[in-house]
């Protein structure tokens, strides 16, 4: 790369880049939707995919589980107890559960949870498929006429999508509990009240958008890291590797998805 | 390095992987469906409810899934609102049946707006007696603006920090009082003390000693003369009351008189006895009397009858001219 460019050159390297961008971004959408299809015929499930998808899910989700659900926790405990003693302190208290199950459940546990599998599946699966088609892996397995989509990349993406939703849904319950003790201590007494004020934080349109918040940002940690593996150009033409340009696409799409959310449930 | 086998990458094998697998996509789906049930629970959709319609003329801070209370506890939530054709506002409140008994016929709602802008709806139920709510009711919502209250409050309040500075005023009568309360206490401390406060100078309060001090003199010469009557009254007792006086002859007197009333009585009592014989001479007179009617009658009858034989022999008589019978 020249260290200095005449304008006209460096405006043809800005579109160039640009076009490079978009490039990548539509690579990664037909990934996602060949992902899709892949997903959704049958053809996918034999006996060779699905053990490899078992293995990815217990050696992704399982390792993680107890330690991310003991992070949350902590951190939620945090949380719960600064938001009620706040509220208390401004006579506000009625308000406290509600602001709990907002705040945590709703924004900031799956988007945790994508963030933690982002970085403990996703971006490690995209370095080891982009080793394999390194190495040609990939190609070897095209010419004994195996899809290398289905039997590689598939049962990752599945796995990482699945870690995502465990992780989210287990810290969820773990958390609402949580709050529930802090609030109303050891008794049952209180069901009925808190479930009523957990009744009034998911009216439908936040229960939707929340269920597709966290089905989007699922796909994005499990596709992204991948896509760039597969489809990013191997020799050095960029100035950062594929790891760092997937992860940065990765957290833009993982805020576009939060700022989309909030603008719907608040909005 | 292309001649790999495609099965190469796969790390060393776990351990009943399946197993494992399938029970963490169980796990998964049963918190999924857990989380949805709980939630479908939660919102009361599993709960057989009645509708309530509140009618409001202004249905600003009502949230749909907001609680509706009835001594604390929310025994219903807003599923709609919406604008009636005369304008105002109709909340449509779902009550679970088992809730609904707490609402009557003669149920209050209002709606309560607080200091913060938070917004609740409350049930009152006086009578618990009463027939109960029947599904679909339409009532009145009464509106409770605590905000409301704050501009009278200042107006009230104004009024009065402008009575108050009135009357703390420097020529305020208020003052004024209080400047001849202090002159009055002066002269409570003066040397007439409270006569010369009542009767406002020195001179009267002098006049009215001089007049108490004659007044005494007085009283104690009608000590004197009540002592001289006490010496009066006590001679008159002995004229009247003594054994010289005038009461035991009174009463000797008396004793006569009632035994002259006594012999009267007896005279009287004869004069009776005379009365009763004389009345009893009188019967047998009239007895006799009626007798000498009886004789009367009968000589009258006689004579009659003689008459009517004279006249009888008369008219048999043919000769004789005279019919004159004469007694001789």
């Amino acid at each position: 790369m020249a260290p200095t460019l005449s304008p006209p050159g460096a405006l043809t390297d800005m579109g160039r880049a640009l076009l490079r961008w978009f490039g990548g971004w539509w690579r990664v959408v037909h990934l996602g939707a060949q992902l899709l299809v892949l997903a959704l015929s049958p053809s996918s499930y034999t006996r060779a995919n699905r053990l490899a998808m078992a293995h990815h899910i217990v050696v992704g989700t399982a390792p993680m589980l107890l330690w991310f659900t003991l992070l949350s926790s902590l951190i939620s405990l945090v949380i719960i107890r600064i938001v009620v003693v706040t509220a208390a302190s401004y006579g506000l208290s009625q308000y406290a559960l509600q602001m709990v199950v907002r705040v945590l459940v709703l924004e900031l546990i799956p988007l945790t949870a994508a963030i933690f599998v982002a970085l403990r599946i996703g971006l490690p699966d995209g370095r080891e498929l982009a080793r394999m088609r390194l190495r040609g892996e990939l190609d070897a397995l095209r010419q004994h006429g195996l899809d290398p989509l289905a039997h590689e990349v598939l049962p990752r993406t599945l796995a990482g999508a699945f870690a995502v939703l465990m992780l989210a849904a287990v810290a969820g319950l773990v958390t609402l509990v949580l709050a529930y003790l802090t609030v109303h201590g050891f008794t049952p007494g209180a069901f009925e009240r808190y479930t009523r004020t957990v009744g009034q934080v998911f009216s439908p349109a936040v229960t939707l958008i929340f269920t597709i918040k966290t089905f989007l940002l699922a796909l994005a940690v499990s596709l992204i890291p991948v896509a760039s593996a597969i489809y990013d150009l191997p020799h050095g033409k960029a100035r950062t590797s594929a790891e760092v340009r997937a992860l940065v696409r990765l957290f833009l799409m993982m805020l576009l998805i939060e700022a989309a959310s909030l603008v719907g449930n608040y909005y | 390095m292309n001649e790999h086998p495609p099965e190469s990458p796969v790390p060393p094998p776990v351990a009943h992987l399946e197993l494992k697998a399938a029970l963490l996509l169980a796990l998964l789906v049963l918190l999924l469906v857990g989380s949805v049930l709980y939630v479908m629970y939660a919102r009361g959709v599993f709960e057989p409810t009645q509708r309530l319609v509140l009618v409001a003329d202004d249905s600003e801070g009502v949230t749909v899934g907001m609680d509706m209370t009835f001594s604390g506890f929310p025994i219903g939530r807003v599923r709609r609102i919406e604008l009636a054709e005369d304008g105002a506002a109709r909340i449509l409140i779902d009550v679970p049946k088992k809730d609904a008994r707490w609402l009557r016929e003669s149920s209050v709602f209002t709606l309560v707006r607080g200091l913060v802008g938070n917004v609740a709806i409350r049930a009152y139920s006086g009578v618990l007696g009463d027939p109960p709510l029947p599904d679909g009711a339409v009532r009145r919502v009464l509106v409770g603006d605590a905000t409301a209250e704050i501009p009278q409050l200042v107006t009230a309040t104004r009024d009065l920090v402008r009575n108050l500075t009135a009357l703390s005023n420097a020529d305020s009568a208020l003052t004024a009082a209080l400047g001849n309360v202090q002159a009055a206490s002066e002269r409570l401390k003066g040397r007439h003390g409270a006569l010369g406060l009542l009767l406002g100078n020195d001179e009267d309060a002098k006049k009215l000693v001089a007049a108490l001090d004659r007044t005494n003199a007085l009283l104690a010469r009608v000590d004197g003369l009540a002592a001289r009557v006490d010496g009066l009254v006590a001679k008159a007792d002995v004229q009247v009351f003594g054994p010289e006086g005038v009461m035991p002859e009174t009463r000797a007197a008396i004793v006569q008189l009632s035994g002259t009333l006594a012999d009267a009585r007896n005279t009287l009592k004869q004069a009776d006895r005379l009365l009763a014989e004389a009345q009893a001479v009188a019967t047998n007179a009239k007895v006799a009397s009626a007798d000498l009617g009886t004789l009367r009658a009968e000589v009258e009858s006689s004579l009659r009858k003689v008459e009517q034989l004279v006249n009888e022999i008369n008219r048999k008589w043919p000769f004789a001219r005279d019919t004159e019978l004469k007694l001789r």
